[in-house]
């Protein structure tokens, strides 16, 4: 990761222009508002004076996208309204780097998204919207900012839609800087400096003239797109100014340790001690084993105990889990497979054990209990009631053995019964995965479950 | 050291080993655990990770970041896939190294959100408009998750494109022992990004033969940087010339086709006399792996062909296997996607599909009964 250099905080007299000479003249149509943005933004670029290696145009789809290619910068110009995205990927790996987006009005709007996330992230690009109300690349269609009652290729009787008031949207999220200019002021390489020295998210929403298409038709002129400012309740000027901090700062500032390396080697992660072993286990066959609770009765961290304590025997474990997308009700079930040898197919097509928990559980692996071979075993919370099944049932009283130890200590309570009626593996085992893996209230409270558990099978 | 993790856990370790330092993403069932164990994991290795606005705006960051020389990783599922399909695009034509990661999900459109499959199969390779090559691996275990999240880094970085993680739900959210240190152990050491000297004139797509494949320079290093997602020339000036157009295109595809054999990962387990071939990859490998012992303890002979590496297609491979047998059994959690490139290849044998989309795993019975190995 790029760290913030002390280069890029000051910038001594930069170069007399930030265009590339052997590329002119620009492309645009004659009276287009865009060789003028296109000369606002060298302006200010020029104001601000970086180095050309620290600078990034980017731009995206659309006439206005065609400006990158004149800058004598860097320059990226991607896939149609995703210039922000590739933007803030450069600032958040950059910091130091000056991020300039020229965008359309087209480019807004299909990329409204990106503009509200970057205004509320503040991150420190600035964006230039060549707003000229139109669709100009693709002759002429309706955009997002199409006035009402203005006429284009695709709405021939008038425009019905609102525009977007790019300024009256994005001021909620206090970014950076925010001003609406038109290109015919005098105003636009200032304001453009402005948004580009801001330390945050920064717009300059420039009005413009579509000359092959949209002014010709709706009478915009030089002269009357200030009333249409007027009319609209959209005036010229800056809208906004704040002070949050830059979001690609501010995460650092946030997440990284005072001194981290960024070594580019081996992974720096703490890692969990490991799990070898401290038993050993005399099973023979693989088992397979289902869970079956109900949401809050931690089934999932239980069953990765369970497994972890068969790896801490030597076995070889796997678990899949089963609940559902609202996790605080409902099921909640574990397969957990225990083998004493490495685990090829992880499915378990006939449970060798089940242990049932709740009503829900019972529900959710009612379709399973009917086909269960009577070899299988069927331990269940007592005070559930009979269960329909060919399997051999083992009515247990788990609730009443959980009290003891706490509300949330039932799952425990069947695991302990289950390894030690099953034999499957030596209870240390599942200790030393608790103690292990968790936090030690919850180690405490599963240990004293698993213990209750075993002390009931027997 | 040994451990109980999910596939997922191990994606963020090779990546973070494979010197990966940024990483963008959306949360999506089953992929979620990528994006927050990446949130918990970058601050100690100083890296970033930043949740978006949806999946385009993942793809773009990572490919941004990925341009001023990061390795970046993004991870979704199915319906991102389909939001990422335009960038993909963009990261061939711009030539960018990133890594994606798919933990596929039963589909089609939101399907079911929890359950697995291998449903994005072609659409992985196929899902971008163009038509060109990228990198496809797949991985059947949590240990694979690891070892091949690295060397999609290093084939990122090698090829200059998009490599895509085939992962699923069965693979990336089951827990199973495995041993990291191992697997780190066994893997090459991470092949750092190929940078242009910066005492020399920069050529972004730079090559002489077509399948060269050009050094990068970082936006924001010694060299201005150009990007483009239109049709450009090698040092990235937009043209209409057919000729310089068919260059670029001859080169985009013969830098990967050209060393599918190179990129070429799989497991190969011949059975002496064997007049089948099973064909198998992800997590329906370990059900053929099963079906053939079972297979071979009854006395009955089958060979079996495992593909880490999907796309480019492994010809060389599958070739050499079919040699000598008559069938080809092709086990798939989709309707039998890949069982259409091995008809391809398949000279007139028989190539039965054995299908499953029922968010169940295709069981080893499933393999020997529809595939007719007893």
């Amino acid at each position: 990761m790029t760290p913030l250099s002390k280069s890029d905080a000051g910038a001594g007299p930069g170069p007399l222009s930030y265009l590339d000479e052997a590329s002119l003249p620009l492309p645009f149509c004659p009276g287009c508002g865009h060789a003028k943005v296109t000369r606002a933004i060298d302006e200010a670029l020029v104001i601000l004076g970086r180095p050309r290696e620290r600078v990034v145009v980017v731009t995206d789809i659309g006439c206005v996208g065609l400006t990158d290619r004149h800058f004598d910068t860097n320059a990226f110009h991607g896939l149609h309204g995703r210039s922000i995205t590739y933007a803030s990927g450069i600032k958040l790996a950059d910091p130091g780097l000056t991020v300039l987006v020229v965008m359309g009005d087209g480019g807004a709007g299909i990329g409204g998204a990106h503009l509200l996330a970057a205004a509320r992230r503040n991150i420190g690009i600035c964006v230039v919207v060549a707003n000229n109300f139109n669709y100009g690349m693709t002759g002429g269609q309706h955009s997002c900012t199409t006035p009402p009652g203005g006429v284009t290729a695709t709405c021939h009787l008038g425009n019905l839609e609102a525009p977007l008031d790019l300024m009256g949207t994005l001021r909620p999220s206090k970014p950076g800087f925010l001003a609406r200019t038109s290109v015919f002021a005098d105003d636009v390489p200032a304001l453009i400096a402005r948004g580009l020295a801001t330390d945050g998210f920064s717009v300059v929403d420039i009005w413009d003239l579509c000359v092959a298409y949209y002014a010709g038709q709706n009478t915009l002129t030089r002269n009357t797109i200030g009333d249409l400012m007027t009319d609209l309740d959209m005036p010229a000027g800056v809208h906004f100014e704040g002070a949050r901090p830059e979001f690609a700062r501010a995460w650092r500032d946030l997440y990284h340790p005072a001194e981290t390396a960024d070594d580019e080697g081996m992974c720096l992660l703490p890692l969990d001690a490991g799990l070898a072993p401290v038993a050993e286990s005399a099973l023979k066959k693989r088992t397979g084993i289902l869970i079956a609770g109900a949401a809050g009765q931690k089934i999932r961290s239980l069953a990765t105990i369970l497994g972890a304590g068969a790896i801490m025997s030597g076995l070889h474990a796997t678990q899949k889990d089963d609940y559902p997308i609202t996790v605080l009700t409902g099921h909640s079930a574990a397969e957990v497979l225990i083998s004493p040898e490495p685990i090829v197919y992880t499915g378990i097509e006939i449970p060798d054990v089940v242990l049932i928990l709740s009503e829900e559980g019972r529900a959710r692996v009612a379709r399973k209990l009917a086909v269960l071979p009577p070899e299988s075993r069927v331990y269940v919370e007592a005070g559930l009631g009979p269960v329909e099944t060919p399997a051999r049932v083992i009515p247990l009283g788990l609730k009443g053995a959980a009290q003891s130890v706490g509300r949330l200590a039932i799952g425990a309570v069947g695991v302990g019964t289950i390894l030690a009626a099953e034999g499957i593996y030596p209870l240390e085992a599942f200790e030393a995965a608790a103690r292990r893996l968790q936090k030690q209230k919850v180690a405490d409270t599963n240990i004293a479950g698993l213990r209750a558990g075993a002390a009931l099978a027997r | 050291m040994i451990e109980f993790l999910e596939g997922n856990d191990a994606v963020v370790r090779g990546a973070l080993d494979a010197g990966c330092r940024f990483f963008a993403g959306y949360p999506i069932t089953p992929a979620t655990s990528i994006l927050t164990g990446m949130m918990r994991a970058m601050p100690e290795v100083g890296g970033l990770a930043v949740q978006c606005e949806d999946e385009i705006a993942s793809i773009g960051m990572c490919i941004g970041a990925a341009m001023t020389g990061q390795k970046a990783l993004t991870a979704t599922s199915g319906p991102g896939m389909s939001l990422y399909s335009e960038n993909i695009g963009l990261a061939i034509m711009g030539e960018t190294p990133l890594v994606i990661v798919n933990v596929q999900r039963q589909g089609p459109a939101t399907g079911s959100a929890t359950k697995g499959a291998d449903g994005d199969i072609l659409f992985m390779r196929w899902g971008t408009s163009g038509g060109l090559p990228l990198i496809v691996l797949s991985p059947e275990s949590v240990g694979e998750c690891y070892t091949l999240t690295r060397k999609a880094f290093d084939l990122a970085e090698r090829f200059r494109v998009p490599v895509i993680l085939a992962s699923q739900k069965e693979v990336g959210l089951t827990r199973e022992r495995v041993d990291l240190d191992a697997a780190r152990d066994a893997c090459a050491p991470s092949r750092p990004r190929a940078v242009a000297p910066a005492d020399q004139p920069y050529v972004p797509h730079a090559f002489d033969k077509p399948d060269d494949v050009a050094p990068l320079s970082p936006i924001g290093g010694p060299h201005l940087v150009r990007y483009t997602t239109s049709m450009h020339d090698e040092r990235a000036w937009l043209t209409g010339d057919p000729a310089v157009i068919a260059r670029m295109m001859e080169h985009l595809r013969r830098k990967i086709d050209d060393h599918a054999d190179e990129i070429a990962r799989f497991e190969w387990a011949p059975d002496e006399g064997a007049t089948t071939l099973l064909l198998a990859y992800g997590v329906t490998a370990r059900s053929a792996r099963d079906a053939v012992a079972r297979v071979r303890a009854a006395g009955g002979r089958v060979s079996l062909l495992v593909l880490k590496t999907l796309f480019p297609v492994p010809e060389g491979a599958i070739r050499a296997a079919l040699a000598g047998v008559s069938r080809v059994v092709v086990p798939e959690m989709n309707l039998g996607q890949y069982a259409r490139e091995v008809r391809l290849l398949a000279d007139g044998r028989e190539v039965r599909s054995v299908t499953r989309m029922d968010t169940e795993l295709v069981s080893p019975e499933d393999v020997i009964r529809e595939g007719g190995l007893l």
